[in-house]
């Protein structure tokens, strides 16, 4: 066990992700709410900050920037094919132009847009999320 | 396709046992001292594009007929499948992000845990992982569970520790369907690994819900529409809206950062040893390269006389054999 602990020692020094403690000490519990006073003091200037931000935020009615960046690549080029073949099928689903033949459904052609436009937003959206 | 192939691989034969006939005719009538080598290339070469391409045909139609794919369900039927997303914490050498699970865990405890459970989760575990001894122990006495039974047999109710399970909303399954229109709230602590798509197709369902559903999609009562539900009709209704949650570390509470937090929660729960796990990989891969390299080394150190001696063969001087003696 010794030799597998002082592996794990050094190994923990060495590694860049930090040990999480499951208790922690009083000690350093006094001493994060200090951290969190001396933190609340400092965050006045930056509440008023956030505050002012929350207010932009709230007079735009906080967009999900899954929904945004979607819509940005819907109307990009690489999804212009599927979005035709989309809007062209609710036309005619909704124009009911085959209404002799069985009635259809845009899933199929939703399912198309739905994936090129989820492709091209992923990596934008893991970028702006914390 | 099969007639047009098969008539063309006719023609093309006919063509090639007419020029083959031509050909020996004008070798024939032509009394030069050519042979037939000479002339029959042509011949040959009509040939053998007719049998390629009778063969290139045949392969096209077997090909045709059994190469596509066949699929039992329709693409409604199958759901759209989940975007990859690149999720930090999958990546072989990173852990959770622990201010995410902590924020996943207050987005399941708001909103997911009016309907689902999640009851493989105990108090405990979340301490050192989202909570502090306290915090978790404060949150585990809000709730009352049986105690044993006293002296005259009355089993009382006591406040929560450390070692309860987090409660269920429902009493049993029978109560869940009654009260979600006969749909069955799934239990949380293994869902990440109980379907397809893990981490992103609960991601993806959770904020994948369209406005409105395309048109002439056939939506049943009580049921939702959502592409990455196989059958795409979910009785869940969408439940994650902007700023539902005000996380408490200020985080901007956007719907696709709920659900990116309590989708990394759930996988925590589904996997609650991933962080030892893969420290415990990289261990194992460490030490057992030290002592492969060791080994290597006592396999040369131990082989190293025998593969370095050398042995000579001196035959014996002068003009008698051995064996005549």
């Amino acid at each position: 066990m010794g030799l597998f602990d002082s592996w794990s020692d050094l190994f923990a020094a060495a590694t860049p992700w930090q040990e999480v403690e499951a208790e922690a000490p009083k000690e350093e519990e006094e001493e994060k709410e200090d951290v969190k006073e001396s933190k609340d003091d400092g965050e006045d200037g930056e509440v008023e900050e956030e505050e002012a931000e929350e207010e932009e935020e709230e007079e735009e009615e906080m967009v999900d920037p899954k929904e945004k960046f979607e819509e940005e690549c819907k109307e990009s080029k690489g999804c212009a094919p599927a979005k035709h073949h989309f809007e062209e099928c609710v036309e005619r689903v909704q124009g009911g132009e085959n209404k002799k033949g069985p009635s259809e459904d845009c899933v199929e052609e939703f399912f198309h847009l739905a994936h090129c436009a989820n492709q091209c937003a992923a990596p934008k959206l893991w970028a702006s999320l914390k | 396709m099969l007639a047009r192939s098969c008539l063309r691989s006719t023609r093309a034969v006919g063509a090639a046992r007419n020029g083959v006939v031509n050909a020996t005719k004008r070798a024939a009538s032509s009394s030069s001292s050519s042979t037939a080598n000479a002339s029959s290339p042509f011949g040959l070469n009509l040939a053998g594009s007719a049998a390629t391409a009778v063969a290139v045909g045949s392969m096209t139609w077997y090909y045709h007929l059994y190469g596509p794919e066949l699929h039992a369900m329709t693409p409604a039927e199958e759901g759209l499948h989940p975007t990859k997303y690149p999720w930090e914490h999958i990546k072989w050498n990173k852990t959770y992000d622990h201010q995410a699970l902590r924020r996943g865990f207050q987005v399941y405890q708001e909103v997911c845990a009016s309907c689902h459970s999640l009851s493989r989760i105990p108090y405990r575990t979340l301490v050192g992982v989202t909570h502090t001894v306290d915090e978790a122990k404060v949150m585990a006495e809000e709730n009352e569970y049986d105690s044993d039974p006293n002296d005259e047999g009355e089993i009382e109710k006591r406040p929560g520790k450390l070692s309860d399970y987090l409660p269920a909303p429902y009493k049993n399954d029978e109560a869940a369907r009654a009260a979600n229109n006969g749909a069955l709230p799934p239990d949380l602590s293994l869902i990440v690994k109980a379907r397809h798509g893990g981490c992103d197709y609960i991601f993806s369902l959770l904020t994948g819900y369209p406005e409105e559903p395309p048109a002439g999609a056939a939506v049943p009562d009580g049921l939702n529409f959502n592409p990455y539900f196989p059958g795409t009709g979910i009785a869940m209704a969408r439940v994650l809206y902007n700023e539902l949650v005000e996380y408490e570390d200020g985080t901007p509470a956007s719907t696709s950062q709920m659900a990116k937090d309590v989708v990394e929660f759930l996988n925590w729960s589904a996997e609650p040893e991933m962080d030892q796990r893969k420290k415990m990989g990289m261990k194992v891969l460490v030490i057992s390269t030290a002592l492969f390299a060791l080994s290597v080394w006592v396999k040369r150190y131990k082989w190293s006389p025998i593969k370095t001696r050398k042995l000579t063969y001196t035959s014996p001087t002068g003009g008698r054999r051995p064996g005549r003696h």
